[in-house]
């Protein structure tokens, strides 16, 4: 692959390189928690309810112990007695959550029992042996009513279904919305939709007895995952060493895992040998806990005849299922960008999250952001319908403009920087828009359903979970720092060591690259590793698209430092000042007389042998830790609920073109063209590559995927036959247009990407379906846009027709 | 094989993902398959392209106690065009692949419909796998291969030790997962009828959610217009919407003598719901079922019409 130089005047950074990761993937030699055989490794499987809500009342375990090859049967009662309870992101200490049910099953698929086996067949063989007696209880799985107060409670301890509900209101909302020429309101619903990573959760526990230390290898993304193992097993945070070492085969979110882990961690200990439980497809989609934001919005907005919106109101039900973990948070980071890319000084937004008895909910991808944004544009949309006015005339009038920045926004968060307009025109460009709007046209002439959808969404980016204090008063979290640590070794090679786990984000690329732009050293030969728990600096993980930010701020933190101590060996031993040398590829020369110089190799050995020859107080070996700060976090939410959230924000507009079929109701795309803006790409290729996947899993969550329950409780959609996720035959072309505003906050200018291609796509989609049905009077605000609910309107709109201007 | 359990559960069970327990025997001929179904008989299942069978098993939805692999037997996996008391046929192995199927010439200029059909199936890999034979006896009630064969009234040969019999489609598909095929009996062959006429023209559509899922509704048409256009003969089937795949004869027979123009059709049409009996899923009501089922079968029927009329003829020499 030919080498393109850096667009943004950087030696390594931007520039189009191969990738650290893609080489062991592609050849087949990633390693992932499921590769990870020790001897006499046993096996899990689980026994699950079959109910939404009831309680366990016994067990008959006998025919199951008697099955050779069955070493033990785990219950509720010996696990929850032996453990504490799992994290709550929310003040809601009695909404107790163990990796098996506590005597009362609270959902469908809720894991009961577990079986430990010489072999996971053996295992699967014992569940079907396990008689459990279940005493069926009342359920609730519709969340408008569970938030009533009198309710069937999922957890009769709280008192309520309700986890977290707070309004707030930012600026003179009721004002605005009295002297706004037109008010609209209407009801938008995000189904419960997720992803579905290729490998499902898998971890493995091994107690060493010798040194007290539990040892997990397991697919995970999780903030503090080491923490909340060792602080649920009882455990000092010393004697749990998570390996990081393992590649992860995809998580978006979801892969949380913890009660997996504290599940395998437990019967390693008992039983001492390694434990493994890999779930299968089923075990995931039903009892995995990975469903995401099940969302309802009541969505009011205010504004005047010439397309100014002065204020909305949003209402967010959220249903996070049967228990909570960090799920209610997902309602704050919104938050964070609550008005959406506008300039909107006033914003009422009232969350409410809410327990059923459904699969509990964890993140997904852009941790509640991509409802959020569905719901804004579809605001956008109908406001420029009721205006009867260009949408993109609209949203160019109310984008805030690229000299307004930095930009705070009525909740308390500065937006760093932008040129939303520049990136709208690029994609309108890159899309073909006027001959666009010429096919639209020609199609519904011909009596075909075609239109056109037009996002801008943003990307909060640099994860700094100020949610978490925003959304719990005993919570005073103000930092979410991410740490590297660097060390040039007597060979003179480079090595990057950081404490986290990546799930195909490029992590090793990232820290290798910016380590040979700040050491001027090819990044080829750069060596990063994931360093397990014990040996590793604080790290937040992967989440909140963060590490560009964070890793990549971190990692150069620490290379500076060594390029310093390799400045000032230099100097020294040229016999000038520092301010008197030149640092050029790993070389130190006196700036004056260039021929006087040390090489890399020269300046390494004196560091790690020559003491001799160090500057005075320099300490020997050449190594170096930083740890990074949230740029502009460490504030605490003032009273009102304002708070600084993230410090970047990425920016993207994605144009879809649309035809239905007006007597099937089937959506076809047919164009799909993504204008970026995530300030200096690291390396290109992952930012497109994530986008690219960020789009399909849009193109999922807008028209195909829901985690659908049915009125008794039951998951209706837990296998690939029902859950539909796009195939690359559903996902059309994808042209993504790159934009560069350097974000004045980061080390190189770079923001976050990792939700990209997701946060805007279903809002670009609806408002694409949208604007097809338009010519029929008739319009959708619910994902999934199914077949059926594209034909039913279809079908609705033309027995009351209302002819309109199809033009 | 026979599947005798339905893979699509509106509740999936609780079962895992690895199999149980089971015998494995592969069978030389179609004989020594014939004498390991009389021994083993109802605890037996007979291993084809295992598209739909081993995922079962995996989900331990079908606990065959022995399974009999008859991908080996050469005689399950002729092709050949034969004329016989019924006309003209064209006879498929039941072990051919669907692959091989869709890509032969011969049969696409034989019966059009089969390449037609198979262009819905799956995908590539679920086709380099899959059989004939066993999406006729898994006998999906969406499935496009038993709505062909219902719809041309193929034949199904099934063979039980020394004694064969062969049963009309519209006898062999019973429900979902159930056939006329005996525990002891193994489907052999199956005749497609030829129409051998000019003017002759066929279609199949459907609507899937996505490429290659399951029709929430299939149809296909196969219609002979006489010089003037007239349609003298035509076969109209709909899968998807009942628990086995429906041939409309009384409608296809209505449209005799007609010149297929969309007023007719429409009218012939409008009771198809009369001929149906959809479910309502997650993904499709009956009343939407319906729905397609009338628009498909009015497109099939322009589609065939057309294409009988299109020079270079195309229909079946």
């Amino acid at each position: 692959m030919a080498e393109k130089t850096s667009p943004y005047g950087f030696r390594y950074i931007g520039a189009k390189r191969r990738t650290k990761e893609d080489p062991r993937f592609v050849t087949g030699r990633g390693r992932f928690a499921a590769d990870v055989q020790l001897p006499g490794m046993l096996h899990v499987a689980i026994v699950a309810s079959p109910y939404p809500s009831a309680r366990v009342k016994a067990f008959d375990t006998t025919a199951a112990l008697a099955l050779p090859g069955v070493r033990y049967v785990l219950t509720g009662a010996e696990l929850c007695a032996a453990i504490d309870p799992m994290y709550v992101g929310v003040d809601a200490p009695k909404v107790k959550r163990y990796p098996l049910a506590d005597g009362l099953v609270r959902y469908a698929g809720e894991w009961v029992a577990a079986v430990v086996a010489e072999t996971r067949a053996i295992a699967e063989d014992a569940v079907e042996l396990i008689e459990v007696d279940f005493e069926p209880q009342p359920h609730v799985v519709d969340p408008e009513v569970a938030v009533r107060a009198d309710s069937v409670k999922v957890h009769p301890e709280h008192g309520s279904n309700v986890l977290f509900h707070r309004k707030f209101v930012w600026g003179d909302v009721d004002g605005a919305f009295a002297r706004a020429d037109h008010r609209l309101a209407f009801r938008a619903r995000w189904g419960r939709s997720a992803t579905v990573p290729i490998e499902t959760f898998v971890a493995v526990a091994q107690w060493d007895a010798g040194n007290e230390i539990l040892d997990i290898w397991a697919s995970i993304q999780m903030p503090k995952y080491p923490d909340q193992v060792a602080r649920a097993l009882r455990l000092p945070g010393n004697a749990v060493r998570v390996h990081f070492d393992v590649d992860v085969g995809g998580s978006y979110g979801v892969k949380r895992g913890i009660k997996h882990t504290l599940l395998v961690a437990y019967l390693a200990r008992k039983l001492g040998a390694p434990v493994r439980f890999l779930e299968d497809r089923l075990e995931n989609m039903r009892g995995g806990d990975m469903h995401g934001p099940d969302r309802i919005f009541d969505m009011q907005v205010a504004f005047d005849q010439d397309g100014t919106i002065r204020a909305w109101k949003i209402k967010a039900l959220d249903d996070v299922g049967a228990y909570a973990g960090r799920s209610p948070l997902q309602l704050g980071k919104p938050v964070s960008a609550i008005c959406g890319p506008y300039r909107i000084p006033a914003v009422e937004y009232e969350p409410t999250s809410v327990m059923t008895h459904k699969t509990p909910q964890e993140a997904v991808r852009g941790f509640g952001q991509a409802p959020t944004n569905f719901a804004m544009e579809c605001t956008i949309d109908r406001v420029a319908r009721h205006l009867r006015m260009d949408r993109l005339v609209l949203r160019r009038k109310n984008l805030i403009r690229k000299d307004e920045f930095p930009y705070r926004i009525p909740s308390g968060t500065t937006y760093d920087s932008g040129d939303y307009h520049a990136v709208l025109d690029k994609a309108l460009a890159a899309a073909n828009y006027d001959e666009l709007l010429h096919r639209r046209d020609e199609a519904r002439r011909a009596g075909r359903l075609a239109g056109i959808g037009v996002s801008t969404c943003l990307e909060p980016s640099g994860g700094n979970s100020s949610f978490e204090p925003l959304f719990n008063p005993k919570n005073e979290t103000t930092t979410w720092m991410d740490s590297c640590l660097v060390r040039v070794d007597l060979t003179g090679a480079i090595t990057g060591v950081f404490g986290t786990s990546s799930a195909g984000q490029g992590h090793q690329t990232l820290v290798a690259t910016v380590l040979g732009e700040v050491f001027e050293r090819d990044p080829a030969g750069i060596r990063v590793i994931h360093a397990d728990s014990l040996n590793a600096l604080p790290s937040n993980s992967p989440v909140g698209s963060r590490m560009a930010i964070m890793l990549g701020g971190a990692a150069a933190g620490a290379a500076r430092q060594i390029k310093e101590t390799l400045i000032a060996i230099g100097a020294h031993n040229l016999g000038v000042g520092v301010d008197g040398v030149t640092y050029r590829d790993g070389d130190v020369f006196a700036t004056i007389h260039p021929e006087k110089r040390l090489t890399w190799d020269q300046l390494v050995e004196i560091a790690h042998r020559k003491y001799h020859r160090m500057p005075p107080g320099v300490e020997p070996g050449l190594q170096a830790k930083f740890v990074w700060e949230v740029p502009t976090g460490g504030t605490m939410p003032t009273e009102d609920g304002q708070v600084q959230m993230y410090p970047c924000y990425s920016f993207e507009s994605h144009v879809v073109y649309v035809e239905i079929d007006p007597d099937t109701g089937k959506p076809v795309l047919q164009r799909y063209v993504v204008g970026h803006d995530c300030g200096v790409m690291i390396n290109p290729d992952i930012v497109h590559g994530m986008t690219y996947g960020g789009v399909a899993h849009g193109i999922g969550a807008a028209l195909y995927e829901k985690f659908a329950f049915s009125d008794d409780g039951q998951l209706l959609s837990g296998t690939f036959m029902d859950y539909l996720i796009p195939s690359a035959l559903e996902v059309p072309e994808i042209r993504i247009v790159d934009h560069c505003t350097p974000s004045p906050l980061t080390t190189f200018g770079q923001k976050g990407s990792g939700e990209a291609g997701y946060l805007g796509g279903p809002a670009a989609i609806a408002c694409a379906i949208n604007d097809a049905l338009d010519p029929l009077g008739t319009e959708i605000a619910e994902t999934p846009m199914s077949h059926l609910a594209l034909w039913t309107l279809i079908r609705d709109a033309r027995v009351k027709p209302q002819l309109k201007d199809a033009a | 094989m026979r599947a005798n359990e339905h893979l699509r559960l509106t509740y999936f069970p609780l079962h895992p993902m690895k199999s149980a327990t089971f015998q494995y025997a592969k069978a030389d001929s179609i004989p020594h398959a014939c004498a390991l179904l009389c021994e083993y008989g109802v605890d037996a299942k007979l291993l084809a392209g295992g598209q739909s069978l081993v995922p079962m098993m995996a989900m331990r939805l079908a606990r065959p106690a022995w399974l009999i692999n008859v991908n080996e037997i050469d005689e399950l996996k002729t092709s050949a065009r034969r004329s016989g008391a019924d006309g003209e046929v064209w006879v498929t192995g039941a072990g051919v692949r669907q692959i091989d199927l869709e890509r032969d010439e011969a049969v696409a200029a034989a019966v059009p419909l089969l390449r037609q059909g198979l262009s819905w199936v799956g995908h590539v890999q679920t086709k380099n796998r899959g059989t004939v034979g066993g999406s006729l006896v898994h006998a999906d009630p969406s499935a496009e291969l038993p709505l062909v064969a219902h719809t041309l009234g193929a034949r199904c040969v099934l063979r039980r030790a020394d004694v064969e019999r062969s049963v009309e489609a519209n006898a062999f598909f019973i429900a979902p997962m159930i056939t006329a095929t005996e525990p002891d009996e193994c489907l052999t062959e199956v005749h497609w009828p030829i129409w051998r006429r000019e003017r002759v023209g066929s279609a199949f559509d459907e609507v899937s959610i996505r490429h290659g899922d399951f029709a929430i509704v299939a149809a296909c048409a196969q219609v002979e217009l006489d010089h003037a256009g007239r349609c003298v003969r035509a076969a109209l089937g709909i899968g998807g919407a009942a628990s086995t795949p429906v041939a409309l004869d009384a409608i296809a027979r209505s449209l005799h003598g007609t010149a297929l123009d969309p007023t007719t059709v429409d009218a012939a049409l409008r009771s198809i719901g009369d001929h149906l009996d959809p479910a309502s899923d997650v993904h499709a009501t009956a009343e939407y079922r319906i729905h397609l089922a009338r628009v498909l079968a009015a497109r099939v029927i322009r589609q065939a019409r057309a294409d009988a009329l299109s020079p270079p003829h195309r229909g079946p020499q």
